[in-house]
């Protein structure tokens, strides 16, 4: 019965995992340009569909070599989707357009995948071996989940410190008007930070292709539950990803496990209200993080 | 090197200057006073491009930037430090010095990094803490730094005393004095104007959003007396 | 007394030409009622069974999208859930109705309650948040409902749906047409001319106030949370009604009938027809949903493709929308007219003196501070702050910028809350009142960039002073209105000048007929004609009308020229108070003239 709990909380941790990443995207992305991108999780199920495609059964050479190229590829089409949604923003009082483009980019991503491969899950083999905890066998592609959070941090938190261009959005995020008078290129990092969103939710996606749903109605739940990370987190800071992002995994889990598994939705987005009303800042939020 | 010939600008409807010309030569302090909201900052905020001047021409080095975006301003030579000591709280002092070089090039980065050093030393002494935990003065003197690092042609300075003890005015006031000197057209707005103009060349006062007069610093005493007098 | 408004200079001196209205909002109701009438009694006329069901859907949508417009726009909710809650109320009727034989009638009401719920459900955390979040908790809600619908099959019957028969809806009654066809072609029409009918009311206007600016709102008087409560609670009714109208229609439910997409075609059919527009939900879910399913019905597979790329496109090119760009040249054209640039308030205000009688401010205490403190983590804004204000005077509040003046301001009017201390509103103790309380005991405020609203009429903006007013105005306070109705009622806000706009939040709080009025920073971006009249004014409010005047201000010559007393803050602290000539020989004061005045 422990040792039960125990792995329900460690799929869950591995399954939060997906979600801090996809929220540390949404971060990064809010924190340059004020925007959420609703697409964000669709463009995590097309890495999913990438893996299918592209690698399913393929040796590690190939696996890793095509791990790249969705990343890249995807990263491109984000920053893409982003060009368009700044666009109207350059000169427009209308300050909301971006809510409308980044919704319905989400709907034309998962509307072509439905035309294109139907209404069907997909399974993809997994590259990394299947592990033992507490004698239950458990995917591999967990533990790239878990690592992945983990890479995507770190990355982070380097590029963020320690390189010009990731100082630079840094600075977007902290007071915008002081970095367009220190003459920062504002669209390029704009631009730059909705790639380094898209590389994130991309690569992951390929990743973890094995242990989630890769079909094309799936996305809206990995939108949904990366926000849910993303709130109890704290928006914009991303070590609370990290908490929030499991937490909302474990709660998923055990919910399946108690109530069933078609309630995982329901928890979250309980779990979403609660904080909403009573910690609208998340656990790691600061009130003022932004000057205007 | 910067000239402002007869802009009226504002935000969104509210129109908050009318009919302001002004020039600034290179090598000389340009002190501009005025009460609270007579429009001063707007008018530093037009120059540099965050508001959009309704009429009226502004030339930098002959080439106009009216309406240009202000990280494009900032990029043809003109810097403006933004008043309240902004700079970038949750990056270090060294990070917000090395951001001023976007707008200037990279390879003058160090000797300019290694100049203010010297004049603020506290800067290198703290250049690895996060600039939230400086003192108001010591952002100031970062944001000063910043802007420096780019090497402007023309630097606009909002209030550089706001929020500061009055003795540490003198220092920053001398930094920005020599820095003049070094050929740059420099402009500061100013509340406190009895201790500013000594360090300036020209003066221009501004009133309700217009010109109420210009004058060579050192008139600008007996000038403020006579208006006062009369008004 | 002058109470008969035809003696209103300025309502006279009008221009003999009609003005052109102000929005199109009437005459597209009128297109929109048309256009409504046609899609729902032509198929039948023609006798075409599938268009007849499919156009009956087809104004089920329209009146679904006319609600998400008016939550939408009118009063600032973005929720992506609404297919949701036609849902709960399709369910709840079918589950009633079908699976539990509850008579039809009884069986809609259950099922527009439950739709109900489903609204206030989502106003829940529209009083915490706004913008995106509620955006996000919204179409959450979408995603989960048909997953709820599936699981909870004991009593919904799961991924098999409901089939419900009603046979005396759908037989013709006379010509052909049915209860049921009647039912889906008036609603729609019912809705529209609803929705009109809030946005021209007190409410629509509170609600459209709250939405655009809250602290507005407040000031004001309203509660902009009951007001997201309510638009969402009609809203909700509504959407609900069209839930109810589904079921005969369609004659089955199943939980993929109540997707994301749904709420995703009410969402997409407002903005591509035209955000806020009478006209545009009708427009929109013509393009929307019409045009990939019954014109293009063999590309059906494509339909969601074609909802997403349309909607791009429409953000990209028509901003606005179909209908909105229509307007927007429509509004461009009419641009003749200069009412809006005489607005004057002069004449008006000349009317509502009691001719020769000044008055003079009285012992009477109006406004008290007792040794108030307002913190902000460790900044002190307000420190032991000691302050009396006498009934009709004109109390000036200065000091430099963050000595606690705007600081003070917010804590009088309600909009924050003191540490310590206490303050009185005519000898009530008001320390913890929220604001909109403050506000319904006669005080009004305006604000440092002016809170009008370019979305509607100028009469409209002044109107909101009166829909502000306590208990019933005076008979000069009514003819006043109607003369201003008259001469303002098509004029447009945005093209008044700053200083225009700063005398329409004065004359909102005449309106409000307020006996406290609380100036902040009013000369801000005033011209020096402007700066005089205003002055006027402000011993007008005082002499004239009696009003208790708090005036925080830069432009020391004003506050010098008109206040009765002063009050010197500096860093949070009183330093000097008291008569005018007083204040300005205090040596506390002195340094405040360096600059400009050089004293």
């Amino acid at each position: 019965m422990l040792s039960e709990i125990l792995i329900i909380v460690i799929r869950g941790i591995a399954i939060g995992s997906i979600f801090a990443t996809i929220a540390m995207s949404f971060n990064i992305v809010h924190g340059a340009t004020n925007i959420f991108n609703f697409a964000q999780g669709n463009m995590f199920i097309l890495g999913g569909f990438a893996a299918y495609f592209l690698a399913n059964g393929a040796g590690f050479g190939t696996w890793s070599m095509m791990l790249i190229v969705t990343g890249l590829a995807i990263a491109a089409l984000v920053s893409f989707q982003g060009y368009i949604t700044l666009l109207p923003l350059r000169s427009s009082v209308e300050q909301d357009s971006w809510l409308i483009s980044t919704v319905s980019v989400s709907v034309i991503v998962g509307a072509i995948l439905m035309i294109t491969q139907g209404p069907f899950a997909y399974s993809v083999q997994s590259i990394a071996p299947s592990f033992r905890i507490f004698g239950t066998r458990t995917p591999g592609a967990y533990g790239l989940a878990i690592f992945a959070m983990i890479f995507w941090y770190v990355a982070l938190r380097l590029f963020l410190k320690h390189t010009y261009a990731g100082l630079a959005i840094s600075a977007l995020s902290q007071d915008f008007d002081a970095a367009r008078a220190a003459g920062l290129p504002v669209r390029r990092l704009q631009l730059l930070a909705f790639a380094i969103s898209g590389l994130m939710v991309g690569s992951v996606g390929f990743l973890v292709a094995p242990v989630i749903s890769v079909s094309p109605d799936a996305g809206l739940k990995y939108v949904l539950n990366g926000f849910v990370a993303a709130v109890v987190g704290g928006i914009g800071s991303n070590i609370g990803t990290l908490i929030g992002g499991p937490l909302v995994g474990v709660v998923a889990m055990l919910t399946a496990y108690k109530v069933g598994g078609a309630y995982q939705d329901v928890a979250s987005l309980l779990v979403l209200v609660s904080i909403l009303v009573f910690r609208p800042q998340g656990i790691f939020g600061r009130v003022t993080a932004r000057r205007v | 090197m910067l000239e402002v010939r007869n802009i009226v600008a504002g935000y969104g409807t509210i129109p908050v200057l009318r009919d302001v010309s002004l020039k600034a030569n290179a090598g000389e302090i340009l002190l501009i006073g005025g009460e609270n909201g007579a429009g001063k900052s707007t008018l530093l905020g037009t120059i540099a491009g965050f508001n959009k001047p309704d009429q009226g021409e502004i030339l930098l080095d002959g080439k106009p930037i009216g309406g240009m975006a202000p990280e494009l301003v900032a990029r043809s030579g003109l810097r403006l430090v933004l008043d309240g000591h902004r700079v970038f709280p949750e990056l270090s002092v060294y990070d917000n010095l090395r951001l001023g070089a976007a707008a200037g090039g990279r390879q003058v980065f160090k000797r300019a990094l290694e100049e203010i050093y010297d004049v603020f030393p506290v800067l290198k002494e703290k250049h690895r803490l996060y600039a939230r935990d400086l003192s108001g003065g010591q952002q100031q003197m970062l944001a000063l730094g910043q802007a420096f690092i780019a090497q402007p042609k023309v630097l606009l300075c909002d209030e550089p005393s706001m929020g500061l003890a009055q003795a540490l005015l003198p220092p920053i006031l001398s930094f920005l004095r020599r820095w003049a000197e070094t050929g740059t057209a420099v402009i500061i707005v100013e509340q406190h104007l009895a201790v500013t103009s000594s360090y300036a060349d020209q003066a221009m006062i501004i009133e309700r959003g217009t010109v109420k007069f210009s004058c060579p610093a050192s008139e600008l005493e007996a000038r403020l007396g006579a208006a006062a007098s009369v008004g | 007394m002058t109470a008969a408004s035809n003696t209103f200079p300025n309502a006279q001196q009008g221009e003999t030409a009609k003005k052109a209205r102000f929005n199109s909002d009437l005459t597209q109701v009128k297109i929109g009622l048309v256009l409504i009438l046609l899609t729902g009694v032509g198929p039948v006329l023609a006798g075409n069974e599938y268009w007849i069901h499919t156009f009956q859907l087809v104004n089920i949508y329209i009146a679904a999208s006319i609600f998400q417009n008016f939550l939408f726009i009118d009063a600032g909710q973005k929720s992506f859930g609404q297919g949701a809650i036609l849902g709960l109320s399709a369910y709840g009727t079918a589950i009633l109705f079908g699976l539990h034989g509850v008579p039809f009638v009884l069986a809609a009401l259950g099922g527009i309650a439950a739709a109900a719920l489903g609204g206030l459900l989502f106003a829940l955390p529209a009083l915490r948040v706004q913008g995106f979040h509620l955006g996000f908790v919204t179409m959450s809600a979408a995603i989960v409902f048909p997953q709820l619908l599936v699981t909870l099959d004991r009593w919904t019957n799961g991924i098999n749906g409901i089939s419900v028969r009603i046979p005396a809806l759908v037989s013709p009654v006379a010509f052909g047409i049915s209860p049921l066809a009647l039912l889906v072609t008036i609603f729609p029409m019912l809705a529209l001319i609803v929705h009109y009918l809030i946005r021209r009311s007190r409410l629509g206007r509170n609600m459209f106030v709250s939405s655009l600016s809250p602290e507005a709102a407040r000031s004001l008087g309203i509660k902009p949370g009951l007001m997201r409560f309510s638009a969402f609670l009609i809203a909700a009714v509504g959407t609900g009604i069209c839930g109810v109208l589904y079921l005969p229609v369609v004659a089955f439910v199943s939980p993929q009938g109540f997707n994301i997409e749904l709420s995703f075609v009410f969402f997409f059919a407002v903005v591509v027809g035209g955000r806020g527009q009478m006209l545009g939900p009708i427009i929109g879910v013509g393009i929307i949903y019409v045009l990939p399913n019954v014109l293009l019905a063999q590309f059906v597979e494509y339909r969601l493709l074609m909802y997403g790329c349309i909607t791009m496109v429409a953000v990209m090119l028509f901003p606005d929308g179909i209908v909105g760009s229509i307007e927007r040249l429509r509004a461009k054209k009419n641009h003749g007219g200069t009412g809006e640039r005489a607005f004057r308030i002069d004449g008006f205000l000349s009317q509502l003196a009691v001719a020769g009688v000044a008055k003079e401010p009285t012992e009477e205490i109006a406004v008290e501070v007792r040794n108030g403190t307002k913190r902000f983590g460790a900044v002190v804004a307000v420190d032991g702050v000691n302050l009396k204000v006498r009934k009709g005077e004109i109390h000036g509040l200065i000091g430099a910028n963050g000595s606690g003046k705007t600081s003070l301001l917010n804590i009088l009017t309600g909009l924050s809350r003191l540490n310590d201390g206490s303050f009185y509103i005519n000898g009530v103790d008001t320390t913890d009142y929220p604001a909109d309380r403050i506000a319904n005991m006669r005080l009004g405020r305006t604000f440092q960039a002016p809170r009008i609203f370019s979305q509607m009429s100028l009469w409209d903006n002044l109107r909101l002073g009166l829909d502000a007013r306590q208990g019933k105005g005076s008979d000069e306070i009514d003819a006043l209105a109607r003369a201003m109705e008259s001469e303002f009622g098509h004029d447009r806000a945005d093209l008044l000048s700053h200083g225009q706009r700063r005398l329409v939040e004065v004359m909102r709080t005449v309106l409000k007929e307020s006996t406290i009025v609380l100036f902040d920073e009013p000369a801000a971006g005033l011209s020096k004609s402007e700066r005089n009249n205003f002055a006027d004014l402000v011993r007008f409010l005082s002499r004239q009308l009696g009003k208790t005047v708090i005036l925080v201000e830069h432009d020391l010559d004003l506050v010098w020229g008109i206040a009765d007393r002063i009050t010197v803050l500096d860093q949070g602290r009183v330093v000097s108070s008291g008569a005018p000539e007083a204040v300005a020989k205090d040596a506390a004061v002195q340094h405040m003239f360096v600059g400009a005045r050089h004293a």
